[in-house]
């Protein structure tokens, strides 16, 4: 019953798609009685003969009855023949075909030869052109798998290049925090610095303040009492300095 | 049967039946078709090779007009080529001895290079009929005698062949007898005449291409001046 189902739906896909009639047909190539391909190649030589003229068939034909000498009888009885019975008779026209004969005959063996190796170089050469594109395809595909390769190997080495790069890359990136790391302790320390100078400058505030309040007070709590008792006593002290200093002096 | 020197060129006929017909048709049978293969036997290779030698030589002075009388003009040679090679044979009879059949292919043609030539380019075919550089009181006769060698064309064609042809089959023929006749009378002397006939036939194989070349060659030239 499946079977059946196979058949049916292979028949409707034959009819039905574009390509079932030709996938029909694919499969019948070759085999209709009038088919000529492949064509059979052709022999490479011409068929066999005997002097140039008599088929070598005719030899192997009459050897069972007579033998090897068999054709050779058979030509000369014929010859021999004709002209007893006067069925051909020497005449000119003798003369002149054994006159052509012998042209003929010399030119065959003469430039037979030369001929056919010339016939031979065409198709050689046909041949060969073919053979060129064929080889110089052959080559490029050849020089194409060479560079695959090559590049493949220089794949295996790309792997220190990227140890290199990344290696490259850590150091800037280090670089780069280290240089950041170090703005930042420089902007840490501007700020402390700036606390520092505020703290010292504050003191240094306070302790003149104190000093200029304590001199005040100082200088305003000198009476003037004290102040002339002071001056009289430098007075004194200046006169008798001078006095020793004089005394040094003349000494 | 005792062959007279006449019967050679008369047109054989057997029972009424004319056999120039078949002398005509069986060269056909030599010159294989190139068969269906990319590399062939070496017959069709060096038939192929001679052919487009033959047809390159022939028609590269032509311009493209003149090359559509290629296969015309080339299959022509090929044919008088052949009908003159085999009539070097013995007791073949050689279609081109026969003034009808060379004068039957030398008129048509040479008169349609002359309509070729009157129809597209009138005035240059016209044109051909005085040579350049010629004196002024010339040109009257030169036009005269231009024309004449124009009308002669044909006639020399055919003649030509069927001349070269006749004569050397006639030639062969009598020397042949002779060394036939001299044979058992004065060998050497036969001998001697042996090898002119030997001379001869060489002679004739050359002069038997070398006519249906010509033949072929002058017809180009008239083509080329017309087309």
């Amino acid at each position: 019953m499946l079977s059946r189902l196979v058949l049916v739906s292979a028949n409707a896909a034959k009819n039905s798609s574009p390509l079932g009639a030709g996938l029909v047909q694919l499969s019948r190539l070759h085999t209709s009685p009038n088919s000529q391909a492949p064509v059979p190649p052709l022999p490479e030589k011409g068929g066999k003969t005997r002097h140039g003229i008599f088929p070598e068939e005719l030899f192997q034909l009459l050897y069972p009855k007579t033998g090897v000498t068999g054709p050779y009888m058979l030509g000369a009885g014929l010859l021999t023949y004709f002209l007893s019975k006067e069925i051909y008779i020497i005449n000119h026209e003798t003369i002149s075909a054994a006159c052509m004969a012998t042209v003929i005959i010399y030119s065959v063996k003469r430039f037979g030869p030369d001929v056919a190796a010339f016939a031979d170089k065409l198709n050689e050469e046909k041949l060969q052109k073919a053979e060129e594109v064929k080889a110089l395809a052959v080559a490029s595909l050849a020089q194409a798998i060479e560079d695959e390769k090559k590049e493949q190997w220089g794949v295996e080495g790309q792997h220190l290049l990227f140890d290199a790069k990344r290696n490259n890359v850590a150091m800037l990136l280090e670089t780069n925090w280290r240089e950041r790391v170090h703005t930042v302790h420089n902007e840490v320390k501007k700020r402390l610095d700036y606390q520092i100078a505020l703290q010292s400058l504050h003191r240094r505030m306070e302790q003149e303040h104190m000093v200029s309040w304590v001199e005040k007070n100082v200088v305003s709590s000198i009476t003037p009492q004290q102040e002339k008792t002071s001056i009289a006593k430098c007075i004194t002290d200046l006169k008798s300095l001078a006095k020793i200093q004089q005394a040094k002096a003349t000494v | 049967m005792m062959l007279n020197f006449f019967d050679q060129f008369m047109s054989p006929v057997l029972l009424g039946i004319p056999l120039i017909a078949l002398a005509l048709l069986l060269p056909w049978i030599l010159f294989p078709n190139p068969a269906a293969r990319w590399i062939n036997n070496r017959l069709i290779t060096l038939q192929g090779w001679s052919i487009s030698q033959a047809t390159h030589q022939l028609f590269t002075p032509l311009n493209q007009g003149g090359h559509k009388w290629a296969t015309l003009l080339i299959s022509l040679m090929i044919f008088l080529i052949s009908l003159n090679l085999l009539g070097l044979l013995p007791y073949t009879f050689t279609p081109t001895t026969q003034l009808s059949l060379n004068m039957a292919f030398a008129v048509p043609l040479w008169l349609a290079t002359v309509i070729v030539g009157l129809r597209n380019q009138p005035t240059i075919a016209l044109g051909h009929l005085l040579p350049e550089g010629t004196p002024l009181p010339l040109i009257p006769v030169l036009i005269i005698i231009e024309t004449i060698s124009l009308f002669i064309r044909p006639l020399a064609l055919g003649v030509r062949l069927t001349a070269n042809l006749t004569a050397g089959h006639l030639l062969i023929q009598l020397i042949a007898t002779a060394v036939f006749v001299l044979l058992p009378l004065m060998p050497t002397v036969a001998i001697l005449t042996a090898s002119v006939l030997f001379l001869l036939t060489l002679l004739e194989v050359a002069v038997a291409m070398i006519q249906a070349y010509v033949f072929i060659l002058l017809l180009s030239l008239y083509l080329q001046e017309n087309v």
